[in-house]
């Protein structure tokens, strides 16, 4: 019974929770917290029953809803999830139940940020389910203003916004806008503009699809079936899908919204921005561009194969450049993009199968990232690494876990990124063995500034005083305690830790939907030839990582 | 030619809105008379009541799908003229509704403001029906003769003073116009109605080409179009703000009924001629208006250009010329009328107690009435065409049409207006929501105007998440355009791209 209705429910809980959330005053914060935590809570905890739900013996979409919503447009609401979509609505769910939790302290208008909250993340859930175009396009665009009001309202304005009047220290964009680069409106702007530029992009090649299938419809199924497109339209298609969505991913060179979102944003939606908002790019390319244009996929993808390698290397760069913890982690995520770029693009059963996973992965060791990372400015008001230092002391806890979340985020074997990393690399080296390699020196990039954020942040000495007690400046700082702020890093931990153990049932769900979508890519014989050669390369996970629990 | 004229009783039936409508102005104007203590608004109430009784007519019509002719076919009463006709009785709810606390600020002439509202109601329903040139000449100069007066209302203020001349002198200039172009098309045809000029339309002559332009041009005045847009700002920042909330949607939504008649039926046999002519204004007049909206620093003049912007679009739909373009363009109405009269609502309740139309003083509202900025931002997001509200079906819709048309230049640069136009709606929601107000007391909001902006809400979330009876109804009201084949032009996509 609930298995039939557990899709409208995960996409529906926070909505209610918002909608629910606009007849209380900020006055009652206990309640205002519960209701948030409550709708939350219904999706975290109905999304990994649909983890264990999904039958990856049938494999295709399943838990399908439809409600016929205009049949002269050929849209209806159609709801369902592939083997693809599962752990995207997982990692969604984990981030907002998660993120409620984190932002329990924000002091200004915490329902009117609980609303937020919860719309974006139903928006980003919304695209996962969606089995139509329409709908696809709808909540896809849905996120885009939460993300907005997130980081104008609650935001902060980056390193050095007060010393930044001068106007000449502009960016073009910043010239335009009329904001100086540093301020979180002009965040807010660019993040805004960038991502309904690439909105409209991709809807160009969405009515392309509707227009030019003649099928008068934006049922996804029936458009992977039904239609047809070749030669040069399919290609301008693939094109105006692959940029539109690619932008929020955030591939090079359209990522530059998207470090500078992270800077100014809260911890909790910075958790969701680079957690699951930017896997609506991939998402939403494997969904359109795979599903409806395979052919033009296979011949354009090593487009991706050549952008990523730019994403990796030049975000890794910057990464270990920067001085504000945010920025680090912001960059090392658009860095990271570009590994999930390589597996998509190399188009084997392994690499994309990877590239899913570690979707799912980056998710849980970037959203633990920022968690701490906003935990930190909290307790300091900076994120300027060299100012801070010497925070173990302080915060043991948060030093623990930011360790584990740095194990994560390079890729740890024992953690869910790994798998997905190795994954990764494996199913690109015969396609692709220069990316591969440049992919693998990028992990060592990693491991250099996420140590050295590590070292900077929390073991240095900020200064020779140190041993004074009563001199150390961040001596008023406090740990994570509580269950509150405990709880949510120890959840992402767990799931993190977990599923890296056993990612059994992961690479089951995931591969039971990978498999048709390379087949029809790739035509049969091929991808059996490479199933073969798969399974020698990696044996079945379940084998080597010590079984399904 | 000769005129009999024979009306018998069921004829006139079909004028009853209009008849019945006319008779409760009437009886406003001796109420109104009567000398007596009691507020003006009895008088506001007593319209909206006429006003409801009206609607309650309509849609009595559209459920026994009422039609037919009167006078030689020059009134026809057709879904699409029922579906025009509910439209503009909402938006004077709308307006009389928002009206009532403003009116008793006006220094004198309260009751006749009512009166004179409800006229230019009138004046609209009868352009919905209008088709034949002498009823749209008529019923046009009818609708816009309340509005000369209405737009200076304000006696003792020149801003509206200003505006009140601007308009009557542009006003009677395109009356001028439109009646050279009537008289042009009379002349090469020697017909009026407008079913009967698509039959006597042999080759497109000169005379007639300069005759339909004229009449476009009047047209494109009264919606607001480039290049005959200039009134418009002035016009709307000048006039009191419910009388710029009315102007901007009802009258415009009568002039598009004329102008949906005019170019899909009389004209549906020359559509690859004048499609270019729409294309050009359509891209014009939404780039025009998001960019020199950017620059305002006055809410109703932001709001000018927008609506500028939004006559864009609808041009779209009008460019698409199929079926589809006409009903994606009065699906769209609504989502105007509910997002553009909540704002001006809006407007009005922040202008009663801070007294300023200034986006500089909108910093911070969030602060001061959670409720007006929550609206404000709703109304405009739907303006910009943000899911889940009206305007994203809205514009979805009109780019769908387009696209099945062919037009994709035209889509395309319709898409990249919607970045432009987020960029200063999003600017407004950031006074409102993120700078803090330089006076952090509350705005109170009278009930009424909690009401119609509690309606325009519901409106604007209830055509966006569920519009499909309201998209079902624009399918059966626009059957009138099922000539309109778009099936040679959907080829267009498949023929550029060689598919």
């Amino acid at each position: 019974m609930i298995d039939t209705w557990i899709l409208p429910l995960i996409l529906f809980a926070p909505v209610l929770g918002a909608v629910a959330l606009i007849f209380v005053s900020n006055q009652q914060r206990f309640l205002v917290q519960m209701i948030a935590a409550g709708a939350s809570l219904i999706s975290f905890v109905l999304s990994f029953r649909l983890l264990y739900a999904y039958d990856h013996t049938v494999g295709g979409y399943q838990f399908i809803q439809r409600l016929e919503w205009s049949s002269n447009l050929g849209i209806s609401f159609a709801l369902g999830v592939d083997g693809i979509a599962v752990p995207l609505v997982l990692a969604s769910s984990i981030l907002l139940f998660t993120g409620i939790f984190v932002s329990w302290h924000i002091k200004d208008r915490l329902k009117e940020f609980y609303i937020s909250l919860l719309i974006l993340a139903a928006a980003t859930i919304g695209v996962y389910v969606s089995l139509d175009l329409f709908f696809l396009y709808f909540f896809y665009e849905l996120s885009v203003i939460p993300m907005y009001l997130l980081l104008g309202m609650w935001g902060s304005h980056t390193k050095n916004y007060n010393e930044m009047k001068d106007t000449k220290k502009r960016d073009f964009v910043g010239f335009i806008l009329n904001f100086t680069s540093n301020s979180k409106e002009y965040a807010a702007m660019k993040l805004v503009l960038f991502l309904s530029a690439g909105a409209v992009v991709a809807l160009l090649g969405i009515l392309m699809i509707y227009v030019g299938s003649g099928l008068n419809t934006f049922d996804i199924p029936t458009l992977a079936e039904h239609s047809k497109f070749s030669g040069t339209l399919a290609t301008i298609i693939w094109l105006l899908i692959f940029f539109g969505f690619a932008s929020i991913a955030p591939l090079w060179p359209l990522h530059s919204w998207s470090p500078v979102g992270h800077a100014a944003a809260p911890a909790a939606t910075s958790m969701l921005h680079a957690g699951v908002l930017m896997k609506l790019g991939h998402f939403s390319i494997i969904r359109v561009g795979y599903e409806i244009l395979p052919e033009a996929t296979r011949e354009l993808m090593p487009i991706a194969a050549i952008l990523c390698v730019f994403s990796i290397v030049y975000g890794g760069w910057v990464a270990y450049s920067q001085n504000d913890t945010k920025y680090v982690i912001g960059y090392s995520s658009s860095s990271h993009m570009g590994y999930i770029f390589l597996g998509m693009a190399a188009l084997t059963y392994v690499s994309l199968t990877g590239a899913v996973l570690y979707m799912f992965a980056h998710a849980l060791a970037t959203g633990l990232l920022f968690a701490l990372a906003g935990w930190v400015y909290d307790q300091t008001h900076t994120r300027d690494i060299p100012s801070l230092g010497g925070l173990s002391r302080t915060m043991p806890f948060a030093t623990g876990c930011f360790v584990v979340a740095v194990a994560a985020s390079f890729g740890l074997p024992g953690t869910v990124s790994f798998i997905g990393e190795l994954m990764i690399l494996l199913g690109s080296w015969n396609k692709y063995p220069v990316q591969t390699i440049i992919a693998v020196l990028g992990i060592v990039v990693t491991l250099a500034y996420l140590f050295r954020m590590l070292r900077g942040v929390f073991f240095r000495d900020p200064t020779k005083e140190i041993q004074y007690e009563d001199e150390f400046k961040w001596a008023h700082t406090k740990d994570a305690n509580g269950f509150v702020n405990r709880m949510p890093l120890l959840v992402m931990i767990a799931c993190t830790i977990y599923f890296g153990i056993f990612p059994g049932q992961f690479i089951d769900v995931i591969g039971s939907s990978v498999e048709p979508l390379l087949e029809k890519i790739h035509g049969t014989e091929l991808v059996e030839s490479q199933a073969v050669s798969s399974t020698s390369m990696i044996p079945s996970s379940s084998v080597v990582l010590g079984g399904d629990p | 030619m000769s005129f009999t004229l024979s009306l018998s009783g069921a004829d006139l039936l079909l004028l009853l809105p209009e008849i019945f409508l006319t008779l409760w102005i009437c009886m406003l104007l001796a109420v109104d008379a009567v000398p007596s203590r009691v507020s003006k608004k009895v008088i506001g109430n007593l319209s909206v009541v006429g006003l409801f009784s009206t609607l309650i007519t309509l849609f009595w019509f559209y459920a026994n799908g009422k039609t037919g002719t009167l006078f030689n076919q020059m009134f026809v009463l057709d879904p699409m003229a029922i579906y025009f006709k509910i439209f503009i009785i909402v938006s004077t709810i709308f307006v009389v509704w928002m009206s009532i606390e403003a009116v008793e600020r006006f220094p004198a002439f309260k009751g006749e403001y009512y009166f004179l509202i409800l006229m230019s109601a009138l004046g609209a329903m009868l352009m919905a029906s209008a088709n034949d040139l002498v009823s749209i000449f008529v019923t046009l100069e009818f609708t816009t003769f309340g509005f000369y007066i209405l737009v200076a209302y304000l006696r003792e203020d020149a801003k509206s003073n200003e505006a009140g001349l601007k308009f009557f002198i542009l006003g009677a200039f395109t009356a001028g116009i439109l009646a050279f172009g009537i008289s042009l098309i009379y002349g090469a045809t020697g017909k009026l109605v407008l079913t009967d000029i698509q039959q006597a339309v042999g080759e497109p002559s000169p005379v007639l080409i300069a005759g339909f332009l004229l009449l476009f041009a009047a047209l494109g005045f009264k919606i607001g179009a480039v290049p005959l847009h200039t009134w418009i700002p002035d016009v709307y920042h000048g006039a009191p703000t419910s009388v710029t909330a009315f102007l901007s949607v009802a009258p415009k939504g009568a002039a598009l009924a004329i102008l949906l008649r005019v170019f899909f039926v009389t004209l549906a046999a020359f559509t690859a001629e004048w499609i270019w002519l729409l294309v050009l204004v359509a891209i014009i007049s939404m780039t025009y208006g998001n960019i020199v909206a950017i620059a305002q620093s006055n809410m109703k003049r932001l709001l000018a250009y927008s609506g500028i912007a939004q006559i864009g679009n609808v041009v779209i739909g009008l460019a698409a010329a199929s079926k589809m373009g006409g009903e994606s363009i009065m699906f769209y109405l609504w989502a105007y009328l509910f997002a553009n009269l909540g704002a001006f609502a809006v407007v009005i309740a922040v202008a009663h107690v801070i007294g300023s139309e200034q986006i500089e003083d909108y910093n911070g509202l969030n602060r001061r009435s959670p409720f007006l900025a929550f609206a404000m931002l709703l109304f405009l997001l739907s303006l910009a065409g943000v899911p889940p509200l009206a305007g994203f079906i809205a514009k979805l819709y009109i780019f769908v049409a387009a696209m099945q048309a062919g037009l994709i230049a035209l889509v395309i640069v319709g898409l990249v207006n919607v970045v432009i136009s987020m960029y200063y709606y999003l600017i407004v929601v950031k006074k409102m929501y993120i700078n803090e107000p330089s006076d952090s007391s509350p705005i109170a909001v009278s009930p009424t105007l909690k009401v119609a902006i509690g309606f325009a809400i519901a409106g604007t979330l209830a055509l966006g998440i569920y519009p499909k009876p309201f998209i079902d109804w624009t399918v059966e009201a626009t059957y009138l355009f099922n000539h309109l084949d778009i099936a040679s032009t959907s080829k267009l996509i498949a023929l550029t791209f060689g598919g």
